[in-house]
């Protein structure tokens, strides 16, 4: 508990964390200005259903997928910022178990991770409704609904910290980290998951935003955005799946780069 | 009572090897320095003890384990090994707070360390607005933190200018005082040459000696470069008391055979001005051309 409360402490006193979680609110907002006036049309590639219908209102309040990728990011700094800042000699000095310091990271940056979720699921409700109630519309969705794409918008994006955490332990370097997330999830995912809707729905990111709520797809870019078929995975085995990701890369990096020596 | 010990430890990066067969001890409260030209292996063996890097063959030891082996390893050893070991976005106060927390300290010592190290005025400022120097003693703060009863310094002088190195030494010679065992590598013989009980010498990976400085610096001669008006007078005199002497121009002489004090004292008596005296240090390159009968050692053996 003592190291998970240092590697939480380590991400309060660094401003990358509030740089991330900024972003993550500012995108969320500018994607709920976008989709709140693309509402109603029928054609084009990012085409919303009216605001006046369960769906519509769906789509606007669950615009949490940003905070899937920068949790993602996060984690992934969790871990490989120690070797880009060399301050792993620190860290291993006084916890020689690496193991042990895995694990910690992997738990701060999950906590960490879901505050991202809370937050981009406050701003994607909260604009969402006022969006809805701008245009006169009746709130469809109830409480619980909401709640539960919340949580689901939280355990997703911890889930997807914990991806990035052992992603960071194996690749090491900060940049390809983080340019590994930003194609897998823009570009590879939307790829594979319009071209092949039947994986689609095991795709890492893709099943993080069906945890939130999100209709597959929902949270594609380019032509796989409006890509129909196949059916989204059920929120356990989604959440299984993303589990079952992050514990195989963290063992494959606490197996291979996590033991390796510390220039 | 040895209380760092190295074994026969080897480190191989393919076919190099980069530390061979290396073996020596270092005893309770004694201050060694660790010395070797850049790429000897000094920080290779200072990283495999700490448990940073494994040894491909032979064992490096502390109180008898392994580093990953000790209990509180903070409070057993602290270690300065590289001037950026500290997040550059974070302040030194938050630095020293993460390790204050690993190292269960209480957090007013803290204070204390930047105290020390002088660094209180800047604690709140982010690492990387912190010169070289200033990294320096961060990591020697950090060090500090937990009071171990061992240090080990990877080239801690490095970035420091000259009131720097002063107080570092001065840092090094309290620490021997409080019967701490201080590890210190350098590549230079004079940064540690006024603190250290013996020197370890390493090259290419081997040890070259453990002695001490007097058993070091034995049969190597000190060259005094000496400015006088009266250049032949004081040649003759020094020539006379048994000293060698070479004049290098019409008002400058090179001495071997007496030592700046007395080379001033005779001068003194002999009314003989001196404007100028530099004894040339013994540093680690020549004592390095002798010991490894490198091809130009003649340098050294003059």
């Amino acid at each position: 508990m003592l190291l998970v409360r240092v590697e939480l402490l380590k991400l309060r006193t660094v401003r990358v964390t509030y740089g991330l979680i900024l972003t993550v609110v500012a995108l969320t907002g500018l994607f709920a200005i976008i989709e709140s006036f693309e509402a109603g049309k029928t054609s084009g590639t990012y085409a919303v259903a009216s605001l006046n219908t369960a769906a519509g209102q769906v789509t606007l309040t669950t615009l949490t997928s940003w905070s899937m990728i920068l949790a993602a990011v996060l984690g992934l700094i969790v871990a490989s910022g120690e070797f880009s800042h060399a301050s792993a000699t620190l860290t291993y000095l006084a916890t020689p178990d690496r193991k042990r310091v895995l694990l910690a990271k992997l738990l701060a940056a999950a906590f960490v991770g879901a505050i991202f979720g809370l937050a981009a699921a406050a701003v994607s409700t909260g604009l969402g409704l006022a969006f809805t109630a701008g245009h006169g519309d009746p709130i469809l969705l109830g409480g619980v609904t909401m709640v539960g794409h919340a949580a689901g918008a939280m355990l997703g994006a911890a889930l997807m910290a914990m991806i990035g955490v052992g992603l960071g332990s194996l690749v090491r370097s900060q940049l390809v980290g983080i340019i590994t997330i930003f194609i897998w999830a823009l570009v590879v995912e939307s790829l594979i998951g319009g071209l092949f809707t039947s994986i689609r729905p095991y795709l890492p990111y893709t099943a993080s935003t069906t945890l939130a709520g999100i209709k597959l797809g929902g949270a594609a870019f380019g032509p796989a955005h409006s890509v129909k078929g196949g059916s989204a995975l059920s929120f356990a085995a989604a959440a299984i799946l993303l589990v079952g990701v992050a514990a195989l890369i963290s063992f494959v990096a606490a197996r291979t780069t996590v033991r390796r020596d510390v220039a | 009572m040895a209380v760092i010990e190295f074994h026969d430890l080897t480190k191989r990066f393919g076919d190099l090897a980069a530390i061979d067969d290396l073996s020596f001890e270092v005893d309770s409260g004694q201050v060694v320095g660790f010395l070797g030209p850049n790429g000897a292996g000094k920080t290779t063996t200072l990283r495999i003890l700490l448990g940073l890097a494994t040894a491909t063959e032979g064992s490096a030891t502390i109180n008898g384990r392994r580093y990953e082996e000790l209990d509180r390893p903070l409070h057993v050893v602290g270690a300065v090994l590289d001037a950026s070991d500290a997040h550059p976005g974070r302040s030194a106060r938050d630095h020293l707070r993460i390790q204050a927390m690993l190292g269960k300290v209480n957090q007013s010592r803290i204070d204390e360390v930047l105290d020390l190290v002088d660094l209180t005025s800047a604690a709140d400022r982010r690492v990387g607005e912190f010169s070289l120097g200033m990294r320096q003693r961060l990591g020697l703060a950090t060090a500090l933190l937990t009071q171990p009863e061992i240090l080990v310094l990877d080239e801690p002088a490095n970035g420091l200018d000259p009131e720097g190195v002063h107080w570092l030494r001065q840092l090094l010679r309290d620490l021997a005082a409080e019967g701490r065992t201080v590890l210190v590598s350098s590549h230079l013989l004079a940064e540690v040459a006024h603190t250290a009980d013996s020197v370890v010498i390493l090259d290419r990976g081997r040890l070259v000696t453990h002695s001490t400085l007097d058993e070091l610096t034995v049969g190597v001669v000190q060259v005094v470069r000496i400015r006088t008006p009266k250049a032949d007078e004081l040649r003759l005199a020094l020539e006379l008391e048994g000293a060698e002497v070479k004049t290098v121009a019409p008002d400058r002489l090179e001495v071997c055979g007496s030592t700046s004090e007395q080379i001033g004292n005779l001068a003194a008596t002999r009314s003989i001005p001196i404007f100028g005296s530099e004894a040339e240090s013994t540093d680690l390159e020549d004592i390095f051309l002798k010991l490894t009968n490198h091809a130009d050692g003649t340098k050294a053996l003059r």
